[in-house]
């Protein structure tokens, strides 16, 4: 990408307005993924969350997910704190703000699409970490909750041309990010990028968002961006994908994020991936109820 | 906005049961997995419990926990496992029971097998149904490849190899003879172009159909038999292995391998898994499917 490009992109996404009431829960809770847990201020966070009724009834609903582990819904966000610890309500509380932060007028991909792909990739990135000695399962959901955030900047600052890149990628039956660097010479690996740079999102969330599909890429971040290109590409070849059939086949083990990966943690090694797969199937029907609570999209739009 | 391709991937929801599950039930689950490698998934439990309270009338035992011990148990555990694994599998045969496998075929492999020079110059495919049964799959991979042979694969020759164990199924196979029930997934244009009605709302396969599977009675465990199907492009062994112990399997696996032309494919049934048993077959994912590749090229790369 030219200088020039780069910087007309950079100027569109900055023209983008968030939802004004949001954020003053989102952004001080997503720049707490820098801080380690035992220095988070809960007292602030349970007010922030609480401040905002909506979202927090929303919060304590999808608490009560099976995929939160929690058999009820809890009473209250400090409730919530103590059983599931912050870790894990940071992640709802982010869950539960980004369906409502994008202004998306025009959506070139179906709400209900887009929300299951990047939920269903925040779970299995969680699940995955679970398998692995010293990973933070909460920092990888809400990296893989974020990951494609830049398709929702490219339907707001680049409707038609993005709308062309999926109608070309469902024709073509290819990778959606294949062609949107055919369509529209970037992709929202850039977009996305420059919206958690401009959010000054924590440093390794932005990494994972700008190279996911970066088969080359070996910044600090490597571990955590592996764990999302595999997630990305085993919810794709499991109906959560972008809606449409991709006419590829995936090698997961053979994949160089997978090498990466490995090297970091040998237990990877033991990992049953069929079962793991199974596994993620077992939990579709909970991604589909869990897409409905928490971002409002509901079956119907099937 | 675009509407969801009816086509992608497999897991759809499934019917959801009502109260909890048997915790006895988990446990049979998981010792079914590990023996044949069946999974069941959580959501389809009710199948595997149901199939147990057959069997738990049949041996006369009450409580799902009991049974466990049965099946656990060193003088009965071989017998009635197979007994179980035969409940569960029973009625599941119909043609165009994997469609997520069909696509891989047509949309993934076949056009990969196209781009090959090697097999572009033989202009030849080689499919083999082991533990074909009374012949479902191997006229389901007839009829889709007839398909192709109006398009992509005009003026290849394809064959396809078809084998059981037993005498009765091939028979039965080679008549081509199905009722409704086995024709429950057959798309009504593939019943009018490759079926004539016979009586007794029954339907027989065309000859063009039957004239490109080969059926023959062959033993899995006879080393020498299975040697003689060589030159195989892409294997399909459905719910077969699963009655095979653990050394037995590792050697078909092997010869499938061996058998297996360099690029090609081998596809256990939908809840199967090959977990530890080869570590020369790439596990590799296609939309809703998994399949084993045997790499073209010693680098590995896919």
């Amino acid at each position: 990408m030219t200088a020039r490009l780069s910087s007309s992109i950079r100027d569109r996404v900055a023209r983008i307005k968030i939802t004004p009431a949001i954020p003053a829960v989102l952004l001080p809770l997503l720049k707490l993924f820098n801080v380690p847990a035992e220095q988070a201020d809960v007292g602030e966070i349970v007010r922030l969350v609480s401040y905002d009724n909506a979202i927090a009834a929303q919060c304590l609903r999808v608490a009560g997910s099976p995929l939160f582990g929690l058999a009820r819904p809890p009473q209250s966000i400090s409730g919530a704190v103590v059983s599931l610890g912050l870790n894990r309500v940071k992640s709802i509380v982010v869950t539960c703000c980004m369906g409502q932060v994008f202004p998306v007028k025009r959506w070139a991909l179906p709400p209900v699409v887009f929300w299951r792909h990047s939920l269903g990739c925040a779970l299995v990135c969680r699940k995955f970490s679970e398998k692995l000695a010293n990973v933070d399962g909460e920092k990888a959901y809400v990296a893989g909750l974020l990951h494609d955030v830049g398709f929702l900047v490219n339907c707001i600052a680049f409707p038609d041309q993005f709308e062309a890149a999926i109608k070309r990628a469902s024709k073509e039956q290819v990778p959606l990010d294949e062609a949107e660097r055919g369509t529209m010479g970037f992709t929202h690996c850039q977009t996305g990028e420059i919206l958690g740079q401009q959010w000054g999102l924590a440093d390794e969330i932005v990494e994972v968002m700008a190279h996911h599909h970066d088969l080359e890429y070996r910044g600090k971040a490597q571990g955590l961006v592996a764990i999302v290109h595999l997630s990305d590409l085993l919810c794709r070849m499991r109906s959560l994908g972008y809606g449409y059939y991709e006419r590829q086949k995936v090698d997961m083990t053979h994949d160089p994020a997978w090498g990466a990966l490995v090297k970091e943690h040998g237990e990877l090694e033991g990992i049953d991936l069929v079962r793991f797969t199974f596994e993620l199937d077992e939990a579709m029907n909970d991604i589909r109820d869990l897409v409905s609570l928490a971002f409002g999209t509901g079956q119907s739009e099937i | 906005m675009m509407p969801l391709a009816q086509n992608e991937a497999a897991a759809g929801p499934a019917p959801r049961v009502s109260g909890p599950v048997d915790p006895a039930y988990r446990q049979i689950r998981d010792l079914v997995y590990n023996v044949s490698g069946i999974y069941q998934l959580e959501e389809k439990l009710y199948l595997l419990g149901e199939a147990c309270a057959r069997r738990m009338k049949e041996v006369g035992v009450a409580a799902p926990r009991d049974y466990w011990e049965t099946l656990t148990a060193v003088a009965s555990q071989e017998s009635e496992l197979r007994n179980l694994l035969n409940e569960i599998t029973i009625g599941e045969t119909c043609l165009f029971r994997s469609q997520p496998q069909i696509d891989a075929l047509r949309r993934v492999i076949v056009p990969e097998f196209l781009g090959q020079t090697g097999r572009q110059a033989v202009k030849k495919l080689r499919l083999w149904s082991a533990g074909c049964s009374t012949g479902e799959e191997a006229y389901t991979l007839a009829m889709s490849m007839l398909e192709e042979s109006e398009g992509p694969l005009k003026n290849w020759g394809v064959e396809i190899v078809a084998t059981d164990l037993n005498d009765r199924s091939v028979e039965t196979a080679q008549a081509g003879i199905y009722g409704d029930y086995a024709l429950r997934n057959t798309a009504d244009h593939f019943k009018r172009k490759y079926f004539v009605p016979v009586g007794g709302g029954k339907f027989q396969v065309r000859p063009e159909v039957r004239n490109i599977v080969w059926f023959s009675r062959l033993n899995l465990k006879e080393d020498s038999a299975i040697s003689g199907v060589e030159g195989v492009d892409v294997i399909f062994c459905c719910n077969v292995l699963i009655y095979f112990d653990g050394p037995s399997k590792s050697r078909v696996v092997e010869r499938f391998f061996n058998n297996l032309n360099l690029g090609g494919y081998f596809f256990l049934g939908p809840s199967e898994s090959l977990f530890r048993l080869n570590d020369r077959f790439h596990l590799v994912h296609f939309p809703g499917t998994v399949g084993y590749w045997k790499p073209a090229r010693k680098s590995g790369k896919p």
